[in-house]
């Protein structure tokens, strides 16, 4: 069941908002916690049972660290300080078990494959006649998500951020809320978890906003990802027969089909969370409109790259050998270098791990290193730039040289999500190349566009459901909520509009013959 | 507060750190932005501010930061 089929739209969430709507207050949490775990396991089966570990492991390590906290604090007179250090100590041995449990388990489920056939291709080459079994353990759907909501919690816990919740239902929610589960957001404990509790009233406003974005989720996924995916589809398995132009339209086509899907599935699950009056954070914000490699991971995935800065970024950074490192490398280089030399180690470790969480192959860690030397190059450049900029009295927000830089960031991030989407680093390399090796501008005359799988009438609705993306987007970067702006216009023309909008999408959605249902592609990683 | 607020200049000059009160939520600074901010105030005041200090409620305006470092100066 996924959040895009009939069975989830027409059936799963209408009866859980009927009987959310039915049931007392206090006990709605209940309903929510139970349709959560119904919806995992209609969708992961008996890996179910990860799930479940996840959050008991989570429930006892967050009530060991507040006991530590808690027996600290009794503590009086000379013992105080004692208990104190043996109290930090013992936190510290807690945290590292907490995740070292959820990563590993991460890692095993995920990765093992990965590494066995690395090493069994590495063990070939060697005069060692041994090969590792084959392990494979089946990955619960959305593993990659609760796993980083878990040790955000467990970490949390461990900073004092927030108490440990002795409410096991609580947590459970948590984890496994039935929009969220799949492909995130990944949320923070402090932020939702006590929306998901509180049952709060199905609300006038909340159902009705919770519906638009919903359909603005579907117009973007069905009738622009799902179709863009027919061509993408054609063009990364063939790529030995395609070159040049086709190529760089593939590259372009999966660059926005990943946009359109993964930002509508969100719009999917918080328009969902909106309407239960849950509070789940955002994960895009105009990512196109971004002037550098870092600032586009600001908008782009939102959730992954604040957990990474939070629960990896910083807290490797300010580690005692890091922070020596930087200290001397200060003196020797300058402030700027310097602090580069800092912050190299962590922003590697960083992008190391994003490419690797998107998945087990070798094109995700070029990935992550791809993002990690851009990040780090511009953030070296800087100083210079803006030296070279006030020197030649260039206005670096001026019309012209943000449009320039938006545009190099496009060709940035195309180039990324090429090697991201081709089969393998091998493959990736290859498409690269043959963009440049294979250059025609016959393509455009000869009709070999239209027989990618898309005809005519399929390029203009994906044409101008892109329009209204970046219309929608515009809206959005100049403050300006599209959704606030239509509830405030009277009745007829609002209900108009929405009644317009599903018909966009049942009319011109990729589904039905002639197209594959395509699942959220998030939900793979 | 006078040295903290020349800190604050030599880190990012656009900002006006006098009034500006979402410094961090605005993302008006950045992550390399306040790891240096990080290292200059630990050389300047004395203080080990950690991973758990990196929270937007003791970087969003000079004022949060000036009360986190006193208290770290008291502990």
């Amino acid at each position: 069941m996924q959040y895009v089929s009939l069975l989830y739209l027409l059936a799963f969430l209408p009866l859980v908002l009927l009987l959310y709507r039915l049931l007392p207050q206090r006990r709605r949490w209940r309903l929510l916690l139970a349709a959560s775990y119904v919806f995992f396991f209609l969708m992961s089966k008996q890996l179910i049972f990860y799930l479940f570990f996840s959050a008991i492991s989570i429930h006892g390590i967050g009530l060991w660290l507040d006991a530590c906290d808690a027996a600290a604090a009794r503590a009086e007179g000379e013992a105080a300080e004692a208990a104190r250090l043996a109290c930090a100590q013992k936190k510290k041995r807690i945290l590292c078990y907490g995740v070292v449990l959820h990563i590993g388990l991460l890692v095993l489920l995920k990765y093992a494959p990965f590494f066995g056939q690395n090493l069994n291709a590495l063990l070939l080459k060697l005069p060692l006649p041994v090969q590792l079994p084959e392990l494979s353990l089946g990955v619960p759907v959305g593993i990659s998500f609760f796993s980083l909501q878990a040790v955000s919690y467990i970490s949390d816990v461990y900073h004092r951020r927030i108490r440990a919740d002795d409410n096991l239902g609580r947590l459970a929610l948590f984890l496994a809320f039935f929009p969220v589960v799949v492909e995130g957001p990944i949320c923070r404990y402090s932020d939702t978890a006590q929306t998901l509790y509180e049952g709060k009233p199905l609300e006038y406003e909340n159902v009705t906003f919770g519906i638009q974005r919903m359909v603005w989720g579907l117009f973007k996924k069905l009738v622009i990802a799902d179709r863009l995916n027919i061509l993408v589809e054609k063009i990364f398995t063939n790529y030995r027969d395609y070159s040049g132009i086709v190529v760089l339209l593939g590259a372009v086509c999966y660059t926005l089909q990943l946009y359109a899907d993964f930002s509508g599935c969100i719009d999917l699950t918080i328009g969902t969370a909106e309407m239960f009056g849950v509070t789940v954070p955002e994960n895009f914000r105009q990512p196109f409109f971004s002037r550098t490699a870092s600032e586009f991971w600001r908008r782009w995935h939102i959730t992954l790259g604040t957990w990474f800065k939070d629960y990896l970024f910083y807290p490797l950074s300010l580690t005692k050998h890091v922070k020596k490192i930087g200290r001397e490398a200060r003196k020797k280089l300058g402030r700027h270098l310097g602090q580069a030399a800092q912050v190299f180690l962590p922003l590697l470790a960083v992008w190391v791990c994003n490419g690797l969480w998107h998945g087990a192959g070798w094109n995700y860690l070029f990935f992550g290193l791809y993002y990690f030397i851009l990040i780090l190059l511009g953030n070296l450049w800087e100083p210079a730039a803006a030296g070279i900029a006030k020197f030649l009295h260039l206005n670096r927000e001026g019309f012209l040289w943000r449009a320039m830089q938006t545009v190099k960031m496009a060709a940035i991030v195309v180039t990324g999500e090429l090697f991201f989407r081709a089969n393998g680093l091998r493959a990736g390399f290859s498409m690269f190349r043959s963009i440049f090796t294979g250059w025609s501008a016959a393509v455009l005359r000869n009709g070999a566009l239209m027989k990618l799988g898309l005809d005519g009438y399929d390029f203009a609705a994906a044409a101008i459901g892109l329009v209204f993306v970046l219309a929608v987007d515009i809206l959005h970067e100049n403050g300006i909520s599209v959704r606030r702006e239509t509830a405030e216009l009277s009745l007829p023309i609002r209900w108009s509009i929405y009644l317009a909008a599903i018909l966009l999408v049942v009319i011109f959605g990729a589904y039905g013959t002639g197209y594959l249902p395509v699942d959220p592609l998030y939900a793979g990683f | 507060m006078e040295q903290l607020m020349k800190i604050l200049e030599d880190i990012n000059p656009d900002n006006d750190y006098a009034t500006e009160t979402a410094l961090i939520d605005g993302g008006l600074l950045d992550s390399f932005a306040i790891l240096e901010l990080v290292s200059a105030l630990e050389d300047a005041y004395g203080v080990e501010i950690t991973a758990t200090e990196l929270v937007p409620k003791n970087f969003n305006s000079a004022q949060a930061m000036w009360d986190m470092i006193q208290r770290l100066q008291k502990n």
